[in-house]
């Protein structure tokens, strides 16, 4: 009698072990298994209709595949949005993600955020555009001195024989736009055939752009290049000159790309266009997020390039990637 | 020897967990990791299979695009008008008119299909037709240096088919096309020419490969006979240092499956290739399939750790039941080995050791049984051999006494043969006692007293005799007839030769635990050696029949009381020879 009772007992001790280490089994499944937060992607802006931010989010898109991580995307819908920029990013902190993929709207205004995901212990890694102070892991951007440099050596390219040349520059202050003014100026300085008129600013609108180089053409009749650096200066600068008949015989040489500069470069009005890398931009940010996640080490700064599109060069295998990213007939199915 | 013997072990209860534990710890650990490989290779092989299957449908897929695109193009170039057009003159009603029907043909195919972007014709002779006749179209000298035209003429006749890459046909209408191209030539060399262009939408194209999900990292890719790119989902960065395929190796490769590294990360290609000269691409990462390895080795090891566990905790349950009753077999015969045989093992069981310990119970009781059997013969035997050496002495002395008393006969010493026959029969009486072996002192000391007067009548006047007990001693224990031949030895051997009169003097005392008969004589005396050899059987044969008497008491108090008590000699020549008796000290009514 005795001896069954200590049987039963066994029993019982065994039942419960078993019941225990399936209870671990899938405490341990759960907890070694289940992958932990995304990364949460912050872009400028979410609006499908800035090509820009589009293509970036293709590279976001196609490191998150790549990687296998999620990505969580949280985006104003305008670009000037800074407000809503600063409160999605402190919701994103909450997610407990594992890295925070930022493109500042505004450089000093989102320090305080920045400072904030730092003290969470969340990398930050700053794409396309910084902020004031190292705050970030990382920033991945274009270097636009370097970019600055490509226009006016193409710029050069195209004025063998030197001459007088104007920049039109877009935002007095920002930075981009001063690391591309430096980059083209240093480049022409280079050759003392060059000399360059005062910059003008076209504040980002293509109207005063056309205005500027209306003034420009007016002022110096002997301009023979023009350098526009950015996307809405080039269009402005483009129009400027084709309606004064210049075209041609003023170069010039703009940044980004768009249906209209494409069809200016075509036309060849636009003799040479310097384009940025979004999608490189896009995918380099989340590699590094995830490296800094893994606790890798990343490089401070990373430039993910840009490349001169020339009217000849424009259909090539790479630069027509680059000139037209193919988005797809079906954004809406993708994720 | 237990050192060097690892698997000797001191219990078959710790050898049978042990050989148990072992046994499943290696059955179970083979079985999960041949689980753990068989579902592994399995997860492999089905996601080759798998990978296979959606690159077949791809490919099935773009084969029907193609074949699509050859046939408007054949049906565009079979219709006959493109060549009434290409043959009459231009600007003529008739090539005016023919435009208008081909344009209008072309129009109707474009709309009504979703996969077809752009049909187009650029003729030799300056003439471009589209599908959008109010759509102003590039410069036909624009038109004739793309690919697409500068292909089809190289090639005659035969279809071309592009990569995938911009359309740019009408200003500021960027779209992404694969192109066929194919030349339409005259029956002469001078007839007049043109190059058919049909566009598919890569749109087509890139939500077909996009769909396919290997994995959650896998994707699938298309590449050209030239190792060009058709789709590739990061193709922006393609060739450049963030992201590479090996491209002359799919090249070259057959349909197959192989392995390769992507800095340092196995991935495994999956080629199909088309007839159209495309390899179609699976990429999976086995590290993926591995996460459902480490899954499976996870839930593989902690199953196996489960079951383990459970089976370890049987064996030692299972030895434990096992051996317990050769345990307690065990104990019950430490208990034999202490000379207890008043035991018997419990046994309901029915197997081995339940036919063990039944034989076990049975050879405890036949040895208990031959024990008490041989205790029984010893003790009959004692008591016999006792009897028989009472019985010894008895003869011998009646004879001599009788032999006295028809000596006294025959000398009419009337009065003596009374005396002595009274004695006798006193002595007679005393000794037949009542079967019992033991007697009180006071019998054995009247039949000494009975004894010492039939002898000293025999022996006239040769020795005197005295029995010196104190009167305490009279009622202690002690076998009978043991003094008689002690004071007949003394008789003999002392008394019989000596010259003049001699004593015996029989006297007792308490020693201790001990009781102490003392016969002593003034007689002769014996030699040291036969002092030695008085109480041995070589002494016995040496001296004849003399010492026989002496000899069997020793015997039987050593064999009734044990081997400390008996006989001791005290002997010297001429001085006389003392004997001290020996026997335990018990009062009468104490029983043995």
């Amino acid at each position: 009698m005795r001896g069954k009772g200590r049987l039963f007992v066994l029993f019982a001790v065994l039942l419960l072990a078993a019941v225990g280490a399936f209870g671990a089994i899938r405490w341990a499944q759960a907890k070694w298994l289940a992958s932990d937060g995304p990364i949460v992607y912050i872009p400028k802006t979410i609006d499908p209709g800035i090509e820009f931010w589009e293509v970036v989010r293709q590279g976001v898109d196609a490191a998150a595949a790549e990687l296998g991580t999620d990505v969580r995307v949280f985006g104003a819908d305008w670009e000037k949005d800074i407000d809503s920029q600063i409160r999605l990013a402190l919701q994103a902190i909450e997610l407990r993600p594992k890295a925070i993929v930022l493109s500042a709207a505004d450089y000093e205004r989102l320090v305080p955020v920045a400072r904030k995901i730092r003290s969470a212990g969340i990398p930050l890694i700053l794409i396309d555009s910084g902020i004031n102070g190292r705050y970030a892991e990382s920033l991945v951007a274009t270097d636009n001195f370097e970019a600055g440099r490509k226009a006016g050596d193409a710029l050069k390219e195209q004025l063998p024989d030197g001459g007088l040349v104007g920049v039109v520059s877009f935002i007095r202050a920002s930075s981009p736009a001063i690391e591309r003014e430096k980059g083209v100026l240093a480049s022409l300085r280079e050759d003392g055939r060059y000399e360059t008129v005062p910059t003008v600013y076209s504040d980002g609108l293509p109207d005063k752009a056309y205005e500027a180089t209306r003034a420009l053409l007016r002022e110096y009749p002997g301009l023979a290049g023009i350098a526009a650096l950015n996307e809405p200066s080039t269009v402005g600068a483009a129009r400027a000159i084709e309606e004064a008949g210049a075209a041609g015989r003023v170069k010039l040489i703009g940044f980004d790309s768009s249906t209209d500069e494409i069809d200016y470069l075509e036309r060849e009005v636009l003799q040479a266009i310097v384009v940025q890398k979004p999608f490189n931009m896009g995918y380099l940010a989340i590699k590094t997020a995830m490296r800094a996640y893994r606790g890798q080490k990343v490089e401070p700064l990373i430039s993910t390039g840009s490349a001169v599109i020339t009217k000849q060069n424009m259909y090539g295998r790479e630069n027509q990637k680059l000139l037209f990213p193919f988005l797809g007939s079906s954004e809406e199915g993708a994720d | 020897m237990r050192g060097r013997r690892p698997f000797q072990f001191k219990s078959i209860h710790t050898s049978i967990a042990l050989a148990f534990s072992l046994l499943i710890l290696g059955t179970t650990m083979l079985l999960s990791y041949s689980s753990y490989r068989q579902s592994a290779s399995f997860v492999t092989n089905n996601s080759i299979d798998y990978t296979t299957a959606l690159i077949e449908q791809v490919n099935a897929n773009i084969r029907t695009y193609v074949s699509n695109m050859e046939s408007i193009s054949a049906l565009a170039l079979s219709n006959g008008d493109l060549q009434k057009f290409l043959s009459t003159a231009r600007k003529t009603p008739e090539n005016e008119r023919l435009a208008a029907r081909i344009e209008q043909f072309f129009h109707s195919i474009v709309v009504s299909r979703t996969d077809i972007a752009t049909l187009l014709f650029a003729g030799s002779n300056g003439v471009v037709l589209t599908d959008r006749p109010d759509a102003a179209v590039k410069d036909y000298n624009e038109l004739i240096v793309q690919d697409w035209y500068k292909q089809a003429r190289a090639s005659g006749g035969r279809v071309v088919l592009s990569s995938s890459h911009v359309e740019h046909l009408y200003p500021k209408e960027y779209r992404w096309v694969i192109s066929l191209s194919r030349e339409l030539s005259g029956d002469r060399p001078s007839d007049p020419s043109g190059v058919l262009l049909v566009d598919l939408n890569y749109n087509l194209i890139n939500d077909l490969c996009r769909q396919i999900k290997l994995g959650s990292r896998g994707y699938v890719f298309i590449v050209d006979a030239y190792g060009d790119l058709i789709y590739h989902p990061q193709q922006q960065i393609m060739f450049t240092d963030l992201k590479s395929e090996d491209i002359p190796l799919i090249l070259r490769s057959p349909d197959t499956t192989l392995n390769v590294k992507e800095d340092g990360e196995p991935k495994m290609y999956t080629i199909r290739s088309t007839d159209l000269g495309w390899k179609i691409v699976g990429v999976t990462y086995p590290k993926e399939l591995a996460g459902d390895k480490t899954r499976m080795q996870l839930s593989s090891a902690l199953w196996g750790g489960v079951c383990l566990v459970v089976a370890l905790g049987l064996s030692v349950l299972l030895s434990f039941t096992m051996t317990r009753p050769l345990k307690k077999l065990d104990a019950h015969m430490k208990q034999v080995e202490k000379g207890n045989f008043d035991i018997r093992v419990d046994v309901t069981s029915t197997n081995e050791i339940g036919k063990l310990a039944r034989t076990f119970n049975l050879m405890i009781s036949k040895i208990k049984e031959l024990m008490e059997q041989k205790l029984r013969d010893e003790e009959i035997k004692r008591s016999s051999e006792i009897k028989a050496l009472q019985a010894q002495i008895q003869p011998h002395f009646l004879y001599n006494t009788l032999d006295s008393i028809i000596w006294m006969a025959e000398t009419n010493k009337m009065a003596e043969v009374v005396d002595m026959t009274t004695a006798l029969s006193r002595l007679f009486r005393s000794s037949i006692g009542q079967g019992e072996e033991e007697v009180p002192l006071a019998v054995e000391l009247e039949h000494i007293g009975n004894y010492l007067t039939i002898q000293s009548m025999r022996y006239r006047n040769r020795f005197v005799h005295r029995i010196d007990v104190p009167p305490e001693l009279r009622d202690c224990r002690i076998l009978r007839v043991v003094l008689q031949p002690l004071v007949e030895n003394a008789i003999y051997h002392g008394m019989k030769n000596k010259a003049e009169t001699g004593t015996i003097v029989v006297s007792g005392r308490k020693a201790g635990d001990t009781l102490e008969l003392i016969v002593a004589d003034d007689g002769a005396g014996m030699p040291p050696e036969r002092v030695r050899t008085m109480l041995s059987e070589r002494g016995d044969r040496e001296r004849g029949r003399g010492g026989v008497g002496v000899r069997n008491v020793h015997q039987r108090i050593r064999l009734y009381y044990g081997p400390q008590y008996g006989l001791e000699f005290h002997s010297e020549r001429e001085e006389g020879t003392t004997v001290v008796l020996r026997v335990p000290f018990r009062r009468g009514g104490e029983e043995t």
